[in-house]
């Protein structure tokens, strides 16, 4: 694999970010992949992030996963904890009871549902965390960031695509 | 294996209690019968609880202050909006003992957290000090209030030396944290049933008694194996008509009549109608009446002590 | 650049001539980087009152440490509890913080879900608010415990005994729907963060950079992370408001799975839940004017936010007194002898002036709160979230306390149970706790959510500016 470069671009606008990344979709450059392409934002841009293209998420499945394996899990622990090894009789109340188990097995359906659900997002988080090094402190701010990672070559074009939109500062790192 | 334990025991495991015939073939269930036309209030009971049982004498400033730790209590009441106008104040009284009612629907079972409590196969309401920890909802939820809580270590301030070469060996001393209440002596229980078990027999009716039974001077507290159909609390809690999984109690006073093979002969009703936790007032055979109930039935805890109406007048 | 100090009652963008100028939630042209400069600033030099209120809180949390180990070491008779009254205030106290504990939740959460944005200033301190209540309501379970170095029986740990805690007891649902309550908040609270941290992260020096790198986890805002943060955090938030709405209800079955007068009823699950929500809101507002002083908050705490809260407040006191007065009714046309016999002793009985006062603060202080003179001046508005939340409390004693004094058993029934000064010194160092640990917090982390912040003037100026394109052409909005 070649040596591969990346570029920011920061933006003060972000209708003008927007427009910046439809131009590099349409523009004809080699040497990067509109999936090379990643959005910086101090804040959630739906709308701008949905000119990148359509990158699905999938953690709700994982919440899924979770719930149903935290109730599962759980009501076969504590209906069959009541019932194992000792016995515990209690006047008046049968020593499994029906109640007893919902009542634990949905805090458990929760917790298994948010467990698995912040597990997925951490992991999703460490899979992408190698891939993009460039940022800059003031995307915290207020600015917006674009970063490509593209072949050396193509950077000059990149950078005349970013220039044209008004970016306000555009760095580049290998 | 606790798998296939709990599959096959299923059954067992969902069945609520209390059942009829729950006792049919157990050996044991520890039931109890208080008089109260015997009873005199003369507490050699309570006494005899705090010697068998390690209860510690709390002092009178906290006994005022309603930390009493008297497993059997000697309740007097004088009827409704009445007061004393006697020279002595307790004339007039009607004394009840109130320990715990081994209720077979315990509404303290259920509530302990971490399990300190539960029902033995021999019809006793166990109370396990070393896995209490101390949240006092049994207390809270019995409705008697029957349940003491150690708020303090009394070991230093009940018994100094050499007074605790007294307590009873058979019984813990309990820490501060614990709860305790009345456990119809089960360390005689125990005793008495290992001795009849070596013995290969069951325990004989009279033979084991409670400390509070085995005290009281008039004979009012009647102990004994409601199991067995022959002993004295079985019966009597057969004429009174109680069954201990019922409620409400059907009582027949033909029946009655008819069982005693005689005529009804009224006996006039005591004047002071308004005795405390009346249920049911009827009349059998003359002197023998319907007297018997338990207290608060209608919580449907099942106690399995009855209490006979005091048929004598107050003025006594 | 220094921080705004000035009072901004009335931030107003006249539109149109024929338009009522009207107060706004944020001013909408704040730049971003004075909103990071200030929040960040409150980190760093908050108004002396701050230090005030944490030694404070560190002096009351002292003294009930000293009152519990008293009690510890001599055994749980020196809190004046007797047979029957064997709860006394700990218990009301541990419901009491339970309660506030949902405030965070209903912000967060809730008003999440229904879009209301004017949430997003304030919930990040009110989610704070909700872990440190469970934290300190997870300390009174302790301490009204008679072993409480034997606790852990309560929790279903293998052990040689193959003993199991009680799954039927609702002491055990409390500490399994209290464990994961606190778990999901702390994860929750932290999650939300995690942006913001990144921000305090680009702008700390030293030894403060790298604890705040770890704690953000690797953010850099890029778009996979804010579509994953947001699926998260909106899943979490759908699951964290059954979870809160059962959690209180567990804590209610407490009594009303007790057979006890004045406890059985059906109606305690949603009362207790609505309670929770009411004191918390009240809570979030003493919270507010507290913090929008310290912290020099007045940008975005701003008045109409505070007219909000009181509007929600009262709407809450609304639901708490209909259900309050649902079970009154249903007990005095009702035939159970014993929960009337209940009911008329709380009335009339030692307690009697508690009832009426929870009744009078619960029900009718909440009516200041139509009047807008009182919902937009601070200081009322203290008196009456401070007054409401007293309600709040005395609603939790006068559950616990005459059901033991006035039970089925006339033997048993006392007529003077008091706490004292043991009992009060925890409850005051429960305060104390609270108070330390939120302080710390607002110290510590930021108590405003900057990035939410910023959402929700982005938000608002693109709305404004699309309705303003959208309306007829003569009249032009003033533009700045």
């Amino acid at each position: 694999m070649s040596k591969k470069s990346y570029v920011l671009a920061l933006f003060n606008d972000f209708e003008e970010a927007a427009h910046a990344i439809a131009a590099l979709r349409e523009s004809r450059l080699k040497g990067f992949r509109m999936q090379d392409v990643t959005l910086k934002s101090p804040i959630d841009h739906p709308e701008c992030a949905a000119e990148l293209g359509d990158r699905p998420v999938y953690i709700q499945l994982f919440s899924l996963i979770g719930a149903v394996l935290g109730s599962s899990l759980g009501f076969l622990a504590i209906s069959s904890a009541q019932s194992n090894f000792l016995r515990q009789p209690r006047g008046g109340f049968p020593i499994v009871p029906v109640p007893t188990n919902m009542v634990i097995t949905y805090e458990l359906f929760i917790l298994g549902s948010v467990f698995f659900t912040i597990i997925a997002c951490y992991v999703v988080f460490a899979l992408h965390a190698q891939k993009n090094r460039l940022y800059s402190v003031a995307i915290s701010v207020d600015k917006i960031g674009i970063l490509v990672k593209a072949d050396p070559a193509a950077v000059d074009g990149l950078k005349d695509i970013f220039t044209r939109y008004h970016a306000l500062e555009v760095s580049e790192s290998s | 294996m606790s798998f296939d334990n709990m599959t096959s025991n299923w059954s067992k495991l969902r069945v609520r209690h209390p059942q009829p015939d729950q006792y049919k073939d157990a050996p044991y269930k520890w039931g109890m019968v208080i008089d109260l036309d015997a009873c005199t209030g003369c507490n050699a009971c309570t006494t005899a609880c705090y010697a068998e049982n390690n209860l510690p004498v709390v002092g009178k400033e906290r006994f005022l202050g309603g930390q009493q730790m008297h497993w059997i209590r000697i309740e007097r009441y004088w009827g409704e909006g009445t007061e004393s106008t006697q020279e002595f104040p307790e004339q007039g009284a009607q004394f009840l003992p109130m320990m715990c009612q081994q209720c077979e629907a315990a509404p303290c079972e259920i509530v302990c957290p971490v399990g300190a409590t539960h029902h033995t196969p021999d019809g006793l309401n166990s109370q396990v000090y070393n896995r209490c920890v101390g949240s006092r909802y049994c207390s809270a939820n019995c409705p008697y209030k029957v349940r003491y809580f150690n708020w303090f270590d009394y070991p230093e301030s009940a018994w100094p030396s050499p007074l605790e070469q007294q307590l009873n060996p058979d019984v813990t001393v309990r820490t501060k944290g614990v709860m305790e209440k009345c456990t119809f002596c089960v360390q005689r229980l125990t005793e008495a049933k290992s001795k009849a078990r070596t013995e290969k027999r069951t325990v004989r009716d009279g033979e084991v008694l409670t400390a509070c039974a085995q005290a009281c001077p008039s004979s009012a507290i009647h102990f004994g194996n409601l199991a067995d159909p022959s002993s004295q609390v079985a019966q009597m809690w057969k004429a009174q008509q109680v069954e201990l999984s019922a409620y409400p109690q059907k009582k027949n006073e033909q029946e009655e009549t008819e069982r005693l093979g005689g005529q009804v002969e009224l006996v006039p009703y005591p004047q002071n109608k308004s005795e405390q936790n009346v249920e049911t007032e009827q009349l059998g055979e003359s002197g023998e009446k319907l007297r018997g109930y338990r207290v608060l039935e209608d919580l449907r805890t099942y106690p399995s002590v009855v209490y006979l109406e005091r048929i004598r007048s107050t003025e006594a | 650049m220094t921080p705004h100090t000035h009072d901004d009652h009335e931030h107003e963008v006249a539109t149109e001539a024929r338009f009522v100028i009207k107060p706004k939630d944020i001013n909408e042209e704040i730049s971003w980087a004075q909103i990071n400069e200030d929040v960040l600033g409150s980190l760093e030099r908050p108004r002396p009152l701050f230090w005030v209120i944490f030694f404070a809180s560190l002096a009351a949390f002292c003294w009930g440490v000293y009152c519990e180990i008293y009690q510890y070491r001599t055994g749980l008779g020196v809190a004046a509890l007797e047979n029957p009254q064997v709860w006394g205030l700990y218990i009301a106290t541990f419901i009491f913080w339970i309660g506030m504990s949902h405030s965070g939740t209903l912000l967060s959460a809730i008003l999440l879900l229904m879009h209301a944005d004017w949430r997003k200033p304030i919930y990040r301190f009110a989610e704070a608010m909700t872990t440190f209540s469970l934290m300190t309501a997870g300390l009174f379970v302790l301490v009204h415990l008679g072993r409480i170095w034997q606790f852990y029986y309560v929790v279903a740990y293998p052990n040689e005994r193959w003993a199991w805690p009680n799954f039927s007891s609702p002491l055990v649902w409390d500490a399994t729907a209290i464990g994961t309550y606190l778990t999901t908040s702390i994860i929750f609270l932290y999650f939300g963060m995690i942006p913001d941290l990144a921000i305090c992260r680009d702008k700390a020096h030293g030894f403060r950079r790298t604890f705040y790198r770890v704690m953000s986890v690797g953010w850099k805002g890029t778009d996979w992370q804010w579509a994953n943060f947001r699926v998260t955090y909106l899943t979490l938030a759908c699951l964290l408001i059954p979870l809160a709405v059962s959690v209180h209800s567990i804590v209610a079955t407490d009594f009303a799975v007790s057979q006890q007068p004045g406890w059985h009823t059906t109606s305690f699950p949603p009362y207790f839940v609505a309670g929770a929500l009411y004191s918390g809101c009240a809570a979030i507002v003493t919270l507010f004017i507290i913090l929008r002083y310290t912290f020099r908050f007045e940008q975005y705490m701003t008045i109409p936010i505070l007219e909000k809260l009181a509007k929600l407040t009262f709407a809450i006191s609304m639901v708490w007194t209909y259900l309050n007065v649902v079970e009154y009714a249903s007990v005095w046309y009702g035939t159970d002898p014993y929960a009337k016999q209940a009911l008329i002793f709380r009335a009339t009985g030692t307690y009697a002036g508690w009832w009426w006062a929870m009744n009078i603060l619960g029900s009718v202080v909440p009516f200041a709160m139509t009047f807008k003179a009182v919902r937009t001046n601070i200081p009322a508005m203290m008196v009456v979230s401070l007054l409401l939340n007293l309600g709040m409390w005395t609603e939790r004693f006068m559950i616990v306390t005459p059901t033991f004094a006035h039970g089925y058993y006339p033997w048993t029934w006392t007529g003077n149970w008091w706490p004292n000064w043991v009992q009060i010194g925890v409850i005051v160092g429960s305060f104390g706790w609270f108070t330390m640990l939120f302080m710390l917090f607002c110290k510590i982390f930021p108590s405003v959510s900057m990035y939410e912040v910023k959402e929700m003037v982005y938000h608002r100026i693109r709305a404004r500016k699309k309705a303003a394109t959208q309306r007829a052409p003569v009249a032009q909005p003033a533009q700045s």
